[in-house]
């Protein structure tokens, strides 16, 4: 172990004698390195937000839409789910512990005296907090009273609070939602948002009852069903469930496409990740490139080292030195180069990556993960491509020391 | 026992289809302690010669067998071996690492060696002052002269505590008074017990070796003993004449 430590010194004391050499290596080495750290950080970054909306959406979780691919890729407005259909779905699957029929509508004007507030309605039944998992931190949550006896009662969430009630208590006040007075029972806990303009915080609940017939003007149609499982690990089987059972009651042929779309979490996370993928691979492309470019600077430089070391070499075989305590001497001396540019490409890494999640609105998550990677590739480029060299190295004779001159 | 023993020695080299012998049949043995100069002009193959004394080269026919061990038809680390072990070099452009200091470049040969490494700072700090360098442990060959480059390069050669010396023109690019200090340093060592063989085409090197092996065209063809220069032969040997 002594020895090791020995041969590393020895091998640090010619990396440092070596400037100019170092200097190029370990830079050409850092900014593939620097890319590299880049992706890792922007992968990891996509899947922990990925995540992040999964553990929101819930794991356990189907979101059905009324809709088809086809009309939402159109921007038609199709409502092909009816209340019927959410009964059925309850009745069909007891693994479902929860089916929740929603409402959604946006540009919903709200009004607290004379504050107004432009927000999205979301009509649903009791237990929303509990389907969505999101906490009611004051007052209630939606009771089944209040759906059977289309109650005028809401839920708000942080932001109206903030627009409308920005120094009362917001609980028993009523409000207007539209022409609709309205009383408030419960806030929910605030949610952040997802993205630009997709606030979760401003939105009011209401009962789904309340909602159709007071101010959508629906009978029987809701926009989307949220149902949860009690066994998050099926949930591919459950999806396909469900699709059939829809299929059949809406009468569709083989062949056919779905009159309304299912939402899993398996759906969220490749959306994300095929976003992040694109720029992975621009970024990818670019280091690789630069890492083939620096393993190359790299070599030449090495080669150049080995060719003016020459007498050097010389003397180490002619006081004991083996072939391979050469060849070892050499790819330590590569790979400390290049693991310093490793170490150089994480700083870059680090620096880099916040401008892009600025510039790009681009998740991204810097962990040991990505340094291990990036240690892992400068020393991989170390090796292989420093390999040669060594070798030439090694194969220097010795009796090369005892060459008259130089 | 012979330290190292020549038996009928060749060195063919083949360039293209021309083939050259450099050495044509060299028999010697060298003793323990002896301090022996191999002489004779460029191209005589003295050069050869030493390369395979040291291991560094081995021979194309013929045995070269050093401290009883036959190294004829040893493969490249086991010759690595026998250097470390058996041999400390001296050059003649002392070829000291430019970036490691004078300490450093002693230590070199120990990054070889098997052995424990305990101690080697001391007895390479011990070996600087014994070549006189003391007080210039932390300074890089740059910093110093020719002659003081040379003593470090000694100290470098006697680290292992080798059985033989071999110094290849040790003097060769040193002023004539740097010399003398040197060659009066190695056989100061031959005096303490070091075998040394110098390799040079200077008769006034060659002065202070006891045994003159003079080669030309690859063959030996003088091997005489001398009064060495430096002063009566030590009293064994004498008594062993």
């Amino acid at each position: 172990m002594m020895r090791f430590w020995l041969k590393a010194a020895d091998a640090w004391r010619a990396v440092r004698a070596y400037r100019l050499r170092a200097v190029f290596c370990s830079l050409s080495v850092a900014l593939g390195v620097g890319a590299i750290t880049i992706i890792v950080a922007a992968t990891e970054g996509a899947y922990k937000q990925a995540y992040d909306m999964v553990d929101r959406f819930g794991p356990d979780a189907l979101l059905i839409f009324g809709e088809s691919e086809e009309a939402r890729a159109t921007g038609r407005r199709e409502k092909n789910i009816t209340v019927e259909d959410v009964e059925a779905l309850r009745q069909a699957f007891p693994t479902a512990y929860l089916v929740v029929p929603m409402s959604n509508r946006g540009d919903m004007i709200v009004a607290y005296r004379n504050r107004k507030h432009s927000t999205r309605l979301t009509g649903t039944t009791a237990d929303y907090s509990r389907s969505w998992s999101w906490p009611v931190t004051e007052g209630r949550d939606l009771t089944e009273q209040d759906v059977k006896g289309l109650r005028n009662v809401a839920l708000v969430g942080r932001t109206i609070v903030q627009e409308l009630f920005p120094d009362e208590d917001p609980i028993g006040k009523s409000i207007f939602v539209r022409n609709l007075a309205v009383q408030v029972v419960g806030v929910l806990e605030e949610r952040g948002s997802t993205g630009p303009g997709h606030n979760l915080d401003d939105r009011i609940v209401m009962p789904i009852t309340t909602a159709m017939k007071k101010i959508l003007n629906e009978k029987d149609r809701v926009q989307a069903v949220r149902m949860r499982f009690v066994d998050a690990k099926r949930m591919e089987h459950f999806e396909a469930e469900v699709r059939s059972f829809l299929r059949k009651r809406h009468g569709l042929q083989e062949g056919q496409p779905d009159d309304f779309r299912i939402v899993s979490p398996r759906e969220i996370v490749k959306f994300l990740v095929a976003l992040t993928g694109s720029l992975v691979v621009f970024i990818g492309v670019t280091g690789l490139l630069s890492l083939v470019v620096a393993g190359f600077v790299l070599a030449n430089l090495f080669l150049l080292s080995v060719n003016e070391r020459i007498p050097e070499i010389g003397v180490r075989r002619s006081v004991g030195a083996r072939r391979g305590d050469i060849l070892l001497q050499f790819l330590t001396e590569a790979v400390t180069l290049t693991a310093v540019g490793g170490v150089l490409g994480f700083g870059i890494g680090v620096l880099g990556g916040p401008l892009l999640k600025h510039a790009a609105q681009f998740p991204m998550h810097f962990s040991w993960k990505a340094f291990a990677v990036g240690m892992m590739t400068a020393t991989l480029v170390g090796v292989v491509f420093g390999m040669q060299p060594a070798r030439k190295a090694a194969a220097v004779h010795p009796i090369e020391a005892v060459r008259k001159g130089s | 026992m012979s330290l190292c023993v020549l038996e009928d020695v060749w060195k063919t080299y083949t360039l293209g289809d021309v083939r050259v012998d450099v050495l044509r049949g060299v028999s010697l043995s060298i003793e323990p302690g002896e301090f022996t100069a191999v002489m004779g002009p460029s191209g005589s193959g003295k050069t050869t010669l030493m390369n395979i004394l040291g291991c560094l080269d081995v021979p194309s026919d013929g045995r070269y067998i050093l401290a009883g061990k036959d190294v004829t038809h040893m493969s490249d680390d086991e010759l690595s071996r026998m250097r470390s072990e058996y041999i400390g070099f001296i050059f003649q452009s002392f070829h000291l690492l430019p970036y490691a200091t004078a300490l450093e470049n002693v230590l070199l040969p120990t990054l070889y060696v098997e052995r424990r490494l305990d101690g080697r700072r001391k007895r390479a700090m011990e070996l600087l002052a014994l070549v006189g360098l003391g007080d210039r442990a932390g300074f890089k060959p740059s910093q110093l002269s020719g002659g003081q480059q040379q003593r470090v390069a000694i100290a470098r050669a006697l680290m292992n505590a080798p059985r033989i010396i071999l110094a290849d023109e040790p003097t060769g690019a040193l002023d004539s008074g740097t010399a003398k200090d040197i060659m009066n340093l190695l056989t100061e060592l031959n005096r303490q017990g070091t075998t040394v063989v110098v390799v040079t085409h200077d008769p006034e090197v060659a002065g202070y070796a006891r045994r003159i092996v003079k080669v030309r065209d690859g063959v030996v063809v003088e091997d005489t003993e001398t009064a060495s220069k430096a002063g009566e032969r030590p009293v064994h040997d004498a008594l062993l004449a």
